[in-house]
């Protein structure tokens, strides 16, 4: 399942550390973070738990960017 | 600006003024040389007088600086070093430090106020930065926010306010004039003009009438229009575009991915260069304070925030002016393809022609009914222009279901009944099917026409060059690009369309599987890039080995919007031609920001290291910098 959120993120390398971070979780399989639409947008493999995976995305980017928000 | 912005802005301009007062005011103690040698740190005197101005400083450091300080902290217990608010922080207390050193030795203290500029600055450049981002985000995403927010959605008489969204195929909706479509639908009732700017950089009005199809996010002008709905939200023209536009910088070009790259190597490396800086000269010579401070200087411009932001924002403004234009390319790459093509290679029907085919000639003019008659028989229920053109000269209606109709690739229709055999297409079709016919020469197609192996006659169908393709062409040979034409028509017709046009080049004859390899043969032929602008019906394949695919005439077909690489939203060729110079635009600025930012980056750099800067230049220097490539990139955007 494909689907597009809303973000806030200030750092515009930042984005694109979390990009490749989130792109190497298990069960993701296409995400890319836009710094200038602040939007990201993220497909999990229908095998995995949707909510979990994106739990565990939004996760790691608050990791690498501190003040990373998402809109769910 | 948002509550966020504000606050942040809040908090600089008062630290601000707070830093701007202490300078002052040290200056102007100063100026009482006796009393106040050195400055503030005199208040108090002494050794430890210096504690004064660095407690003062510090404070206004610690106020403005405290996201940045915060973010450096949580980031630093996850493991993240190279990060760009740690790296100012140890800049900033680095300064502090040498301060204190100096203080200690009797320098009264000096170099506290530079420290807190570092701060200062960084803060209020990031600031800037991202404020000049969201306000050109806004500006840019408004120009294609042609999403209506509403319908007028006609119940039993009762007109009710609903979300777009909720509107069914089929339903009925009423615009009034001034309101936005918001749904491609058919009108049932009223006679109107719309506007299809937003969507197609028309600036002339369209004609709505009875049956007439509209597109959502044009805009009714004249009189209030019922309309019956033909696509639901999700699949009508604005909905696609939006999407369409939102997703294009998803599609990184090579330049935004080799700045990607560069920029995860290029703040280590600064740091590594910093560290041996701070470390060799000062065993060397002794003078580690000296080389400290300059490699101070040297994490002040490590952050590669500049080209990160500037060059995908200059993609970003180029593919919304062109969206603008009606021309809506998908990905960020397409934009540097396109510069680089110097060979377009249109189809002919549809796109160099209007592809509204008209019968001119009937022969013999005699047996003209009796022509027509067999030819709506092979003909009817076909969309092929040809067949429509045919059916257009027809005021009859026939039984055709005692025939079979089979279509023959490039030749023609065959239909046949138990008693009869009918052949309607080109000289191929007949003699493929053993029917001796003359051969006829006429300018235009030539539609023969048989029954039961017996040549009946013939018609000659005309396709009419767009008034728009003349321009478009003569641009294109200007500029010194190649301009060649791929069609299945005949010698005849092909020749003559490519004189009035002038083209480069036409091939002519060419089944579709064909079409692919003529332009393979152009594309290992010549060097640069080579363009395939087609309308898409039967193009796919074209449109996919092209290394850019055109598609024209809309949104209307799947089969265009997936195979091709760039969406000509009207049908003029002059906006394709409008989106070359705007690549060309793209390119040259983006080439410009990347210069001037590695050429000032690199300069600082140099200086720093021997000592002929000092943090003051190399804060404004790095925020300046960034702020003028962005500024830069937002010339692309062009407010019409």
């Amino acid at each position: 399942m494909k689907k597009q959120y809303n973000i806030e993120i200030d750092c515009a390398v930042c984005a694109n550390k979390v990009q490749e971070a989130i792109k190497k979780i298990d069960g993701v399989t296409f995400c890319v973070v836009n710094y200038i639409l602040q939007k990201m947008t993220i497909e999990i493999d229908d095998s995995k738990d949707f909510n979990l995976v994106l739990k565990q995305a939004i996760k790691l980017a608050k990791s690498i960017e501190s003040d990373f928000e998402i809109e769910l | 600006m948002t509550k966020k912005q504000k606050k942040r802005l809040k908090t600089i301009i008062i630290c601000g003024c707070s830093f701007l007062f202490l300078i002052i005011f040290n200056a102007l103690l100063k100026l009482d040389a006796k009393r106040f040698p050195n400055g503030i740190s005199s208040i108090i005197g002494g050794k430890f007088g210096f504690i004064l101005p660095l407690f003062l400083y510090l404070t206004v450091y610690v106020f403005v600086g405290k996201n940045v300080l915060k973010k450096c902290f949580f980031n630093l217990i996850r493991g993240q070093i190279f990060d760009e608010n740690f790296l100012m922080v140890i800049a900033g207390l680095g300064a502090f430090t040498l301060g204190i050193i100096n203080g200690l030795y009797g320098g009264g203290g000096e170099g506290f106020d530079e420290a807190c500029a570092v701060i200062l600055f960084f803060e209020l450049g990031e600031f800037l930065q991202n404020y000049a981002v969201s306000k050109s985000r806004k500006s840019i995403t408004s120009l294609i926010s042609l999403r209506p927010d509403y319908a007028r959605r006609l119940t039993n008489g009762n007109e009710e306010i609903v979300d777009p969204s909720v509107i069914k195929v089929g339903d009925i909706i009423v615009v009034n004039s001034g309101e936005k479509i918001p749904l491609d639908a058919i009108v049932i009732k009223g006679t109107s003009q719309v506007d299809e700017k937003s969507l197609t950089g028309e600036s002339l009005p369209k004609d709505a009438y009875e049956n007439s199809a509209v597109l959502s996010g044009s805009i009714n002008l004249t009189s209030t229009l019922t309309l019956k709905v033909t696509k639901n939200f999700e699949s009508s023209t604005v909905s696609k575009i939006l999407e369409l536009v939102e997703t294009a910088t998803d599609k990184k070009s090579k330049t935004e991915r080799f700045i990607t790259k560069f920029s995860r190597l290029y703040t280590p490396i600064v740091v590594i260069l910093a560290i041996i800086l701070a470390v060799v000269p000062s065993i060397i010579t002794g003078n580690y304070l000296t080389y400290i401070y300059r490699a101070l200087n040297f994490l002040v411009v490590s952050c590669p925030c500049a080209l990160v932001i500037s060059v995908p924002l200059c993609y970003f403004a180029s593919l919304g002016t062109a969206s603008k234009n009606g021309v809506l390319i998908k990905g960020s790459n397409y934009l540097d393809v396109l510069n680089d093509v110097n060979t377009f290679v249109f189809d002919k029907t549809g796109t160099l022609t209007k592809g509204n085919f008209k019968v001119t000639k009937i022969y013999p003019e005699n047996k003209k009914q009796e022509l027509l008659r067999l030819a709506y028989i092979c003909e009817k229920n076909f969309n092929h222009p040809i067949s429509k053109s045919i059916l257009n000269e027809c005021d009859f209606d026939l039984d055709v279901s005692t025939y079979t109709v089979k279509t023959v690739l490039g030749q023609g229709n065959v239909a046949k009944s138990e008693s009869d055999t009918i052949l309607v297409g080109n000289a191929l079709l007949l003699k493929n099917n053993g029917v001796s016919a003359p051969f006829i020469e006429e300018d235009g197609t030539v539609i023969y026409v048989a029954k039961n192996s017996e040549f009946k006659g013939y018609l000659v169908i005309k396709d009419e060059i767009k008034e728009s393709s003349f321009a478009s062409v003569k641009q294109l040979n200007d500029c010194g690009f190649k301009t060649v034409m791929l069609t299945g028509d005949n010698e005849r017709v092909a020749k003559s369309v490519s004189n009035e046009l002038n083209l480069s080049e036409y091939k002519h004859g060419l089944l579709p599987h064909q079409k692919v390899t003529e332009l393979e043969k152009i594309i290992t032929n010549k060097s640069g890039s080579v363009c395939y602008v087609g309308d898409g019906l039967n193009d796919a394949p074209v449109l996919m080995r092209a290394d850019l695919g055109v598609a024209m005439g809309g949104i209307g077909s799947d089969a265009s919007l997936e195979a091709c690489d760039i969406v000509l939203i009207n049908d003029n060729l002059t906006s394709l031609i409008k989106a070359k110079k705007i690549a060309k635009t793209n390119s040259k600025t983006v080439k410009q920001n990347v210069a001037f930012i590695l050429l000032v980056k690199a300069l600082i750099l140099t200086l720093s290291a021997f000592g002929l800067t000092n943090m003051w230049l190399a804060i404004f220097g790095d925020v300046g910098v960034s702020l003028l490539a962005i500024l830069n990139s937002l010339r692309l955007h062009k407010n019409d």
